[in-house]
């Protein structure tokens, strides 16, 4: 392993501050409705989540974005802030996540100096930007010079984690149980860096139709724990 | 590139409060037939026609559409899109739709009926200018099969872009894949065999007119689910899921008719089509 890795991983930690707790991407609506209620039916849509929406969003948009930062083409980084935040048709699952971009985006912009970081928070704070933690993430992977695949990896693996946290809580789960469904995803997570590999740019923004019906439905949850 | 199947070509403009055609051309597979005025507001509707009856392997469909400021249009289907078995390749239509200011358009196609082994892909693109109205819905519908398997498609894609002023503030990306999804599967099809997706941007649109469709769209059954959101321009998305046409198709009316009548004091036309 080497320390470039390392302090990635500070990233991916689950008590890293940027909100992640209190998103659940529509999985208390699945909850409420008794359809998610122990390990086993958590872990299925975990699957499904990861495999239909995360791969085609915040994944695939952490490799277009390497590559761009790679090639020094900031358009194209720019281009892909706009297009995650449009695709997120669920207004709840969208404006969180543009509040945790900035909030990331504001912390690791007091661990590294990088121009592009930089750049980032100032077209944001222009409104011509939206802020997401896919792509503040990447930013880091690269400037950290942690290889493209490594850091798509590791990044679908912080927010697998931070998700089975907020499953441990609002199921409720037993530690255990969350610490053996992140063990079983870690092939998952492998496999689903390798299709991300093979997507192509035509493929963005693909979503399954009942967890983006779960998205929306949140909005109207009366009782919650999560902001989405 | 292979030719299109199919090209339609309409460009609208008002004048003296009608709206009329500026330019209408049409080759192939694709035609519209002669304009409809369903009262005296001076909106037109058009009922586009697919006279080979089907989508086939590898056809192409192109349509234009494009109105001036403050023209009024009502844009149809005559009858579903059927898309038929694509052993080869996709059948595909990509429609572009060039909205001015002031300009409405509510684009209600029939549903789109998949049949065994179809794959289609379709890709909306919509720029408009601020102070533009667009309501659109789609209904994806499986197919009759001859084994009774209730999806017997192998894929449909719906690609939904909105640009307003040349910026993209809508992407809507459905990718149905039963040939390698199981569909009964949590987090897909919920159960449900039928998904109905009505996009609509306008000036006009308020939380609290949201909160009113909720309100009248939701119930407690176990016919359909539904549901909506803002988005990040004054618009909503509404998704709707079903076990049939009607019952979705009940649903995007009321919510047609609510938009008609607080943003334009109209109630909409009943599309006569059979």
């Amino acid at each position: 392993m080497t320390d470039q890795a390392l302090s990635l991983f500070q990233l991916c930690d689950s008590n890293f501050p940027t909100g992640a707790f209190s998103h659940s991407y529509g999985l208390e609506s699945y909850i409420q409705e008794d359809h998610v209620r122990d390990q086993a039916t958590f872990s299925k849509w975990l699957h499904v989540y990861l495999n239909e929406q995360l791969v085609y969003s915040d994944g695939l948009a952490s490799h277009i974005v390497y590559e761009a930062l790679e090639n020094e083409d900031f358009q194209r980084v720019w281009k892909v802030d706009r297009m995650l935040n449009v695709q997120n048709l669920p207004r709840e699952t969208r404006e969180g996540t543009q509040r945790m971009g900035e909030r990331m985006l504001n912390l690791v912009g007091s661990l590294y100096e990088v121009p592009v970081l930089l750049q980032y928070k100032e077209r944001i704070k222009e409104k011509r930007s939206f802020g997401h933690p896919a792509i503040v993430f990447t930013m880091i992977g690269h400037h950290l010079r942690v290889p493209q695949s490594t850091t798509t990896l590791y990044y679908l693996y912080s927010t697998v984690s931070s998700l089975v946290q907020n499953a441990v809580r609002a199921i409720p789960l037993g530690q255990t149980a969350g610490q053996k469904t992140i063990q079983e995803f870690q092939d998952a997570l492998v496999k689903a860096t390798e299709k991300i590999e093979n997507l192509d740019e035509e493929d963005f923004g693909i979503v399954s139709p009942g967890l983006e019906l779960s998205q929306m439905k949140h909005e109207r949850v009366n009782i919650r724990i999560f902001m989405s | 590139m292979k030719e299109w199947t199919g090209v339609l070509r309409l460009d609208l403009e008002e004048r003296l409060g009608k709206t009329v055609a500026k330019n209408v051309y049409f080759q192939g597979a694709l035609k519209v037939m002669r304009p409809v005025y369903h009262d005296d507001s001076g909106q037109v509707c058009y009922y586009i026609l697919n006279p080979g009856g089907g989508y086939l392997d590898g056809d192409r469909y192109q349509l234009q559409i494009s109105l001036e400021k403050q023209a009024r249009l009502t844009l149809t289907t005559q009858s579903a899109t059927k898309v038929y078995k694509t052993p080869h390749s996709h059948a595909y239509q990509e429609t572009e739709i060039f909205l001015k200011a002031g300009s409405y358009l509510e684009y209600i196609p029939d549903p789109l009926i998949a049949y065994q082994h179809a794959r289609y892909k379709q890709k909306n693109v919509i720029r408009m200018e601020k102070g533009a109205t667009f309501l659109y819905s789609d209904i994806i519908t499986p197919g009759w099969s001859p084994d009774g398997e209730r999806f017997s498609y192998d894929t449909v894609q719906l690609i939904n872009e909105i640009y307003m002023d040349d910026e993209l503030v809508s992407f809507d990306h459905i990718k149905l894949n039963p040939a390698t999804q199981n569909m009964e599967a949590l987090g897909f099809m919920e159960g449900f065999s039928h998904l109905g997706s009505m996009l609509v941007v306008g000036e006009q649109m308020s939380p609290d007119l949201l909160d009113r469709l909720y309100h009248v769209l939701y119930s407690k059954t176990d016919a359909y689910d539904v549901g909506l959101s803002l988005l990040p321009v004054k618009g909503f998305t509404l998704r709707v899921l079903a076990n049939s046409t009607q019952t979705i198709e009940r649903i995007f009316t009321e919510c047609h008719r609510m938009i008609s009548e607080e943003w334009f004091k109209t109630r909409p036309s009943f599309l006569r089509k059979y």
